[in-house]
């Protein structure tokens, strides 16, 4: 696996609590996801799939382990970036279970927030929106107040702010489970489209049936200890 | 950058304004409760100044003519014209009582006043001076007068021939203006049924109806009947003289009291208005609390709102300071929106208010400060909660 | 840009940002003590002033009477009432004589007693003269006798000194006559006096009039000069004025005056200046003239208040202005000139004032002078003016 970009996790452990009520969320997970590769992290609830996003995005500390991001080592038995928040702003794109737009942004400026925040002048965050919107169809709606758009149409706008900053790392959690089964292919079919093109590490964590057999290499995560398995890697139209 | 708040208030701006009206008609409030009693003081700042008067002449051992009642007789002021230092000095009378026109009743101060003499008001809004002697008025604006009516004052009809604004006593009832003579009558006469009580007991009484001399019982109902009384004599000092020396050599005689304009001043504004400001201060900050609460109220009700964009904000990068500056922001919005309407409202219902209300843009400054400073307290507790969250909790739901 | 896309809704907002600011601008502008002072003027203008004095007065009889008896007694009857016009000469009342009648009776007893003693007092006179006569020549006889030797002396001397004692006697007489006539005289005068305090006690109106007072019932006791009933001539009727001695300049005999009576006051009687007292009032400070109707109006009470006006030569062709714009600094008369945008305090000498405000400026102003008349306050050098119709709040 080339180190240089995607996650990589070595010996990841997250114990929450101590002592007799301690509860081993994660333990000794092992993990390698290479650029343009979208993976499927399956698992039951409880199985610990949450937190390990949440170590992956940096809002929770793990206990223990090494974590590499685009081929910086962020966690290495502790934090090894002094700003967390600039991290997740340029080197993480978050999808989540439902669209969370800023209700007060319109589709365009919900977009062009990543790159604003990072510090690009607004005309050409507004530029780099307008462009990743085109790319998810959905710059027809460019002007649009957010509740305006249909549940597909705000789930592509928050895909696209997921890349507004060309993160090497997207970490989407549960993207389809609002979505019907075409919908949800569709959602997939972009993410990968998205992978490829930018050459973005993404790991999509799901217990959708509809879209599991879409993916190349799945993780199985149970009791905190993840299983690498061949997908089935079904076709997408 | 774009401004989040901006964006936030533009999008839920029906909210924002609706509100922003609210706590502005709270602040106008709070602008007419000061303007009240900026517009005591002026009250009696412009009575003062109307009169002319350097000194007040009242009766000895009393804080007349306003803040208490004060009777002198009315050829006390020859004496006083003769002394070094006094250019004018005029009787005047000052009574609260009703003005009756048609079936209205008005209250107000009649003053008794000589023409051309301190006392005599300054300026006319309308109409002219008092040309005749007797049972002719000039009245304020506030009386709701116009020139050409007619009222009525104790035993006689009035002619109001002209009118003046701002002419108000220090308990903010407007003047009225009558010649001086039929002042004193309306002051000290009594109504017809205790004349006729004092005729029939003088009548009754054997040493003052004497047969053997005619005339005298007559000459005993006259005099209970007269009337050489005034409250005050308003005295305008020479230039070169100092009021208060010439104050001091007043209270020489050892039946009166002389104040200058100073302890005027005193008296109104610290003896009469003080109880008023105590009250009208504890408003004010009932007012100010009140606001800062419903500011609070309505910007932590607006966060809590976003506590899930906030997570979203959080967690794809933006500042903790941006996240504060934004409710801030919203918070001095509302301040800045609840202030000009505060403001606009005051100066458009002041004049209908009963009292003058007087809006001085040194209290608008300090009024905005003020605002601006509890809408930024008031969002401290939204802040706290913003900063309270985590940015986790966007992840997994 | 996307600016341009978003234009509807920011425009909006800004527009009403702006207008609210514009607003509140306006209001600090022009309300508050910002704002400039608003004023109305006028034009010095030729005109003509009618000055007038005003005065309050109370109608009063300028002839009242007291009828009343001239020594304390008790009334006996009164024959008129209050409003009854009586004659001159008629009887108005009349006191109780007690014993007048009794001593005028007396009075003329004792006189007729006086005259008789007269007569007695005047036949022993005679009686004695006769005496006398006869003693005389009974003494001429005698002493005829006495010379001739017939009778002797002590005898002549008897009859002489019979003589003496009948012209004694004759003195004795005449001197007893003049007591009686000087008695006489003085009974009769005592006669004349009862009778005349007899006429004293029928009280008789001394002109025509109207009585206004009836002051005793019949049974009363009354002194001296204490009124039974008073009366008044009612052609006499005038109206005695008080005027303000500040305001009384040019009160003089002649002047037309216009007296409307408290009780009807719509109707307005001619009258002129009759009389002005050489004593003023020091007291109230007020000057007395006594205002007499052309003609003599009906059903007027006396101490009626009625409101006199005496209307003076007007003045034409003077500098009016109205007295409204008349402010004063000091004790020094003067106006606000506005003269080249800027506001400046001119002090005037005035001249006549007409009851309706107009009032003559004899120095100060020339015909065409813009002044301030009336200010929604006190004006400084310095003020800043708006000119308006008419202030706010004082039209009809």
């Amino acid at each position: 696996m080339d180190k240089a970009v995607g996650i990589q996790i070595e010996g990841l452990s997250k114990r929450y609590g101590a002592g007799e009520a301690a509860v081993d969320a994660l333990r000794e997970v092992n993990m390698s996801i290479a650029p343009g590769e979208v993976v499927g992290l399956v698992g039951p609830s409880g199985s610990g799939k949450t937190t390990l996003l949440k170590c992956l995005g940096a809002v929770i500390e793990p206990t223990r382990g090494r974590i590499t991001l685009g081929g910086e080592v962020i966690y290495d038995n502790g934090w090894k970036i002094s700003d967390l928040r600039v991290l997740r702003r340029d080197r993480i794109g978050f999808i989540f279970q439902a669209p969370y737009l800023i209700p007060f942004l319109d589709v365009t400026d919900n977009v062009a927030l990543l790159p604003m925040l990072a510090g690009r002048p607004n005309g050409e965050a507004r530029a780099r929106a307008l462009e990743l919107l085109q790319a998810l169809d959905v710059a027809h709606r460019a002007n649009a107040e957010t509740s305006e758009l249909s549940g597909g149409e705000q789930q592509r706008v928050s895909i696209a702010r997921a890349l507004a900053n060309r993160p090497p790392v997207i970490l989407a959690d549960e993207p389809t489970a609002p979505l019907d089964s075409d919908r949800g292919l569709a959602v997939v079919r972009i993410l990968n489209q998205m992978a490829s093109e930018y050459q973005t590490a993404i790991i999509v964590v799901t217990h959708d049936e509809k879209i599991i057999p879409t993916f190349k290499r799945v993780y199985n995560i149970r009791d905190g200890r993840t299983f690498e398995e061949a997908g089935e890697g079904r076709a997408l139209e | 950058m774009i401004n989040l708040a901006g964006r936030d208030i533009l999008h839920s701006w029906g909210k924002f304004v609706l509100t922003g009206l609210g706590l502005g008609l709270l602040i106008g409030v709070t602008f007419t409760m000061a303007g009240v009693y900026r517009g005591m003081v002026d009250d009696a700042k412009v009575l003062l100044n109307n009169s002319g008067a350097d000194l007040w002449v009242v009766q000895k051992d009393t804080l007349g003519p306003y803040a208490e009642s004060s009777s002198i007789p009315d050829d006390v002021y020859r004496d006083l014209l003769g002394l070094p230092g006094v250019a004018q000095a005029a009787n005047v009378t000052y009574l609260n009582m009703q003005v009756r026109k048609g079936d209205t009743d008005v209250r107000a101060t009649v003053v008794g006043f000589e023409p051309g003499q301190p006392g005599e008001p300054g300026s006319l809004a309308a109409g002219r001076r008092i040309t005749r002697s007797h049972y002719e008025a000039v009245a304020d604006v506030m009386t709701r007068f116009n020139v050409g009516d007619r009222i009525h004052i104790r035993r006689h009809d009035y002619a109001v021939v002209g009118l003046t604004r701002r002419m108000v006593s220090s308990g903010g009832d407007p003047m009225v203006f009558i010649p001086l003579k039929d002042a004193q009558e309306a002051q000290f006469l009594k109504d017809n049924d205790a004349i006729v009580n004092g005729r029939t007991r003088a009548a009754a009484n054997p040493s003052l109806n004497r047969p053997g001399v005619p005339g005298l019982l007559d000459a005993i109902n006259a005099s209970q009947a007269s009337n050489h009384n005034v409250n005050a004599v308003l005295v305008r000092v020479a230039d070169g003289h100092s009021p208060e020396a010439v104050a001091q050599d007043i209270r020489h005689w050892k039946h009166l009291q002389a104040f200058t304009r100073e302890q005027m001043d005193d008296i109104l504004i610290a003896k009469m208005i003080g109880a008023h400001s105590e009250q009208i201060g504890i408003f004010l900050v009932i007012l100010a609390v009140v606001s800062a609460a419903m500011v609070a109220f309505i910007i932590y009700t607006m966060t809590l709102g976003k506590i899930r964009e906030i997570a979203v904000l959080k967690l794809i990068g933006t500042r903790n300071r941006t996240i504060a500056g934004l409710i801030l922001q919203q918070a001095l919005g509302l301040g800045l929106i609840g202030f000009v309407v505060g403001k606009l409202a005051a100066t458009a219902w002041g004049p209908a208010f009963p009292k003058y209300v007087l809006l001085e843009t040194g209290d608008a400054v300090r009024g905005f400060v003020i605002v601006m400073a509890i809408c930024a307290i008031a969002s401290t507790l939204a802040i706290r909660a913003a900063l309270k969250v985590d940015p986790a909790t966007a992840i997994g739901g | 840009m996307k600016i341009s896309l978003r234009l509807p809704r920011q425009v909006w907002f800004a527009l009403l940002g702006i207008a609210l600011l514009l607003a509140f601008v306006w209001v600090a502008t022009t309300s508050g003590p910002l704002a400039p002072i608003k004023v109305t003027v006028t034009q010095v203008a030729k005109g003509e002033v009618a000055p007038a004095l005003f005065g309050i007065g109370t109608v009063e009889a300028r002839r009242a009477y007291l009828i009343g008896p001239t020594v304390p007694g008790r009334v006996r009857s009164v024959m008129v009432d209050v409003g009854d016009s009586v004659k001159a000469g008629q009887l108005l009342a009349e006191m109780d004589p007690v014993d007048l009648d009794a001593r005028v009776t007396s009075a003329d007893a004792a006189t007729a007693r006086a005259g008789s003693a007269v007569t007695t007092a005047q036949a022993q006179l005679d009686d004695a003269r006769g005496r006398q006569a006869l003693a005389g020549s009974e003494a001429r006889r005698f002493v005829d006798l006495g010379r001739k030797g017939f009778v002797s002396q002590s005898v002549v001397d008897g009859k002489l000194q019979q003589l003496q004692s009948a012209d004694a006697q004759i003195a004795a007489a005449e001197s007893a006559l003049a007591s009686t006539r000087q008695d006489l005289t003085r009974q009769d005068a005592d006669r004349v006096g009862a009778k005349q305090q007899r006429r004293n006690f029928r009280l008789e109106a001394p002109t025509d009039g109207v009585v206004t007072s009836r002051d005793a019932e019949p049974g009363s006791t009354v002194v001296a000069g204490q009124a039974v009933l008073q009366l008044i001539d009612p052609a006499s009727l005038w109206v005695k004025t008080r005027l303000d001695q500040s305001r009384s300049s040019g009160l003089r005999l002649g002047l037309p005056a216009e007296i409307r009576l408290r009780s009807n006051a719509r109707k307005p009687f001619a009258g002129k200046v009759v009389r002005i007292e050489p004593n003023s009032d020091s007291v109230t400070e007020e000057r007395i003239a006594e205002v007499a109707f052309d003609r003599m109006p009906q059903g007027v009470s006396t101490n009626e208040m009625a409101d006199v006006t005496l209307h003076q030569s007007s003045v034409t062709d003077a500098l009016i202005l109205p007295n409204a714009s008349l402010r004063f600094r000091g004790a020094q008369a003067g106006v606000w000139l506005r003269a080249d945008g800027h506001l400046r305090f001119v002090p005037v000498k005035t001249g006549a004032e007409g009851l309706d405000g107009k009032v003559q400026i004899v120095e100060g102003l020339k015909a065409g002078d813009e002044v301030v008349v009336y200010s929604e306050r006190e004006l400084k050098d310095d003020s800043r003016i708006k000119v308006v119709d008419s202030l706010a709040g004082t039209e009809k």
